[in-house]
């Protein structure tokens, strides 16, 4: 039998689809790029935009079209706003939160068919073979049968994403991981509809963290994303545990322990927490990365209000200082909001000033568009779209500035990198350093996919660099590469 | 237990478009200044609101202003005692340290229904050393004042001239000098809370010393 899954949106997604995966798989069911020849097709959904719900809409349709002519089973999950999750209920076989996946099985026996794994043990009505064999019997569009068992309340609960993150994930990749550690967001921003589709900040047990980083570090994972909506806020919710800084340690001294074989990041921080403390470990500790994502949203201080960011243009100024002090090789991360209701010119002024300010690296910039169940939604969007594209513009032409001039810095110099894949149109390889800056390898040979390389810069541009091998062999070891420089 | 379905327990209208809703709070915590998120049971809109009862309450309180056609205040009003809302929280960070409450002085600023947390902060901690400057358009919105000491009450009217001030909450501040070691608490709109730390920085108080909690 085999499945099919459609991730949207962001890396929490990514790793969670790989905890689904590993759960689906337990059931039996082997994975399948078709989703023409898929018995399950499920969707990771995000609500962060219009579009991505666009898109489970037009997969729905074309499911229950197949539906029509044999028998597939549906499911959604992931980031699902109340209004959506109604209708979702409507068109999918399951319906239910991530925080509820390992009940997935237990919900199929519950709609009647048994797993392939559970043949031997079930009681279900129907085998899967039989189901997905017959003739189909319920119409194109039929009501949902399974639902979450939270269904009788609206707003989501984490209170079993604890099972959750106890599933061994089913990781894609066998050098780059997400480790989730935190789930849910208690800010409230006034854009974001986050805390009405994840819940409550929650934190993953540290000791559990831990073992997972360690056990990837000791597998050759070269690259590791803590993953979190806030993982600044890291224990924040819990009364015995440690917090973000203090996690970072005990991972920082398990990496020293190894001899640092990885880069650990972590993303996304929220400005309000962004303590000295936490800087003091990135800096300290050598397996973490130096690649800062610090949000932003805008440079202008009434924005920040209007957007209920919890920070303003000081306090962010702040940890940027605690940033070039303590860490000044690091590169620094934001994201950015243009057109936001009610922007002004000036006001976006503020946020180019900012860029000129602080320096980033790189910025995610979108042009804002209001989302069903935030607070701005009930506000008029009151910048034309083409204002919104002209200052989404002029923001990248000076980020690229600004990388570029950054990037200028490093032409001559060695340093290493992981490689990741290989450019499609070149042949060449691709990775980053240590700061996350996109690099093109001078090299086709794919043995080296996955693996630390020495390169020197040759040539840079706006948002890349690249350079050639210095040493044309891979090197597992971070430290032992760096200990040749 | 991370939200559930609570029974109303109580609903105090103060003026036509404003009432207290006491929700039954069972075992869950709170810190003062926290906000729950609360809607109709079985509806798919909810709101934000910071609790408006003391820590050792053993009931929940929020205080409502009625939106004309919104979606969840005209609901909510029209709630009985025994009915249900589904509530999630209580949660946030809009708190006072005890380092705070025991050894600063605490000014906060409020408009309207945002003086919620700022009451729920007078009742619980009866040691802290505050001040209370309250922005509404008429005397009648001064929810519960009698709950706070004559000479830590600073109501600001717009409307008439029965507060102790007639004017703004920001024209009331930019005449006033504060300790240097002041911690700031701000809750209302979002206007106000832009205007009022424009005010105070240019006093010299720094980003640190100014917290905000946004009503929409």
């Amino acid at each position: 039998m085999l499945y099919h899954l459609i991730v949207l949106g962001c890396q929490m997604n990514i790793s969670d689809s790989e905890r689904v995966r590993s759960v689906i798989e337990q059931m039996g069911f082997t994975h399948t790029d078709k989703e023409e020849d898929a018995h399950l097709l499920g969707v990771l959904s995000c609500s962060v935009r219009q579009k991505p719900i666009d898109k489970v809409y037009s997969r729905i349709y074309k499911w229950n079209r197949i539906k029509a002519k044999r028998n597939v089973l549906t499911f959604v999950s992931g980031c699902v706003l109340p209004d959506d999750r109604e209708k979702f209920l409507k068109l999918f076989d399951f319906v239910f939160p991530m925080s509820e996946l390992n009940d997935f099985p237990k919900m199929m026996k519950e709609y009647g068919v048994a797993s392939p794994l559970s043949l031997q043990t079930t009681d279900a009505e129907i085998k899967i073979e039989d189901y997905f064999n017959q003739k189909p019997v319920q119409s194109a569009f039929k009501p949902v049968k399974i639902a979450a068992k939270n269904s009788k309340t609206t707003l989501p609960s984490n209170k079993d994403i604890f099972q959750l993150w106890k599933t061994q994930p089913n990781y894609q990749s066998d050098f780059e991981a997400f480790v989730p550690i935190q789930n849910g967001c208690d800010k409230f921003c006034s854009y974001c509809a986050v805390p009405y589709t994840r819940g409550r900040e929650v934190s993953r047990p540290s000791a559990e963290i831990v073992e997972e980083v360690v056990q990837l570090m000791k597998t050759g994972f070269k690259s590791i994303t803590l993953l979190g909506q806030n993982v600044n806020s890291y224990g924040l919710d819990c009364e015995n545990e440690i917090l973000f800084a203090q996690l970072l340690e005990a991972i920082g001294k398990e990496g020293e322990k190894l001899n640092d074989p990885s880069w650990v990041y972590c993303t996304s921080p929220h400005p309000r927490d962004m303590r000295r403390d936490v800087v003091e470990s990135i800096a300290k500790y050598k397996t973490l990365g130096k690649q800062i994502h610090l949000p932003l949203q805008s440079g202008s201080d009434q924005v920040l209000v209007k957007m209920n960011r919890k920070h303003n243009l000081d306090r962010y100024r702040e940890s940027i200082q605690y940033i070039k002090e303590l860490v000044p090789q690091a590169t620094l991360f934001t994201d950015i909001i243009v057109g936001f209701t009610g922007e002004t010119e000036e006001q976006f002024q503020s946020t180019m000033n900012s860029f000129d300010e602080f320096k980033f690296n790189m910025a995610y910039i979108a042009m804002y568009s209001p989302r069903p169940g935030a607070q701005s939604f009930r506000w008029e969007d009151d910048i034309p779209k083409e204002t919104k594209k002209d200052r989404l513009k002029r923001l990248s032409e000076k980020l690229e500035n600004i990388s570029l001039h950054y990037n200028q810095e490093l032409m001559g110099k060695e340093m290493t990198i992981l490689v990741r894949t290989t450019e499609r149109k070149t042949g060449y390889l691709s990775g980053h350093n240590e700061g996350k800056i996109v690099t093109r390898i001078i090299s086709k040979d794919p043995s080296l996919i996955g693996q630390f390389v020495k390169i020197k810069v040759t040539e840079v541009s706006g948002f890349s660099i690249s350079g050639e091998l210095v040493e044309n062999t891979a090197v597992n070891s971070r430290k032992t590469i760096e200990a040749k420089v | 237990m991370y939200h559930n379905i609570h029974k109303i327990e109580k609903i105090s209208h103060l003026n036509d478009s404003t009432f207290i809703l006491q929700i039954e709070r069972r075992d869950l915590k709170f810190t003062p200044g926290q906000h729950l998120v609360v809607g109709k049971k079985d509806d798919k809109e909810f709101r934000q609101y910071s609790l408006y009862n003391g820590i050792n309450d053993d009931y929940f309180q929020i205080l409502v202003k009625e939106v004309e056609n919104g979606l969840v205040t005209p609901k909510l009003k029209n709630l009985k005692e025994g009915d249900e809302v589904e509530i999630n929280g209580p949660m946030g960070y809009f708190t006072l340290s005890e380092s705070t409450r025991k050894n600063l002085p605490v000014v906060m600023i409020a408009t309207g229904t945002g003086i919620a947390p700022f009451k729920s902060f007078v009742v619980s901690y009866p040691e802290l050393d505050y001040k209370l400057i309250h922005g509404v358009r008429t005397a009648e919105e001064a929810y519960d004042k009698e709950l706070y000491a004559k000479d830590k009450y600073i109501l600001c009217t717009t409307r008439d001239d029965k507060g102790t001030v007639k004017g703004r909450v920001t024209d009331y501040i930019s005449t006033k000098t504060f300790h240097k070691d002041t911690q700031f608490y701000l809750c209302g709109n979002s206007e106000m809370i832009f205007d009022a730390m424009e005010i105070l920085k240019e006093k010299g108080f720094s980003a640190n010393q100014m917290f905000a909690e946004v009503y929409f």
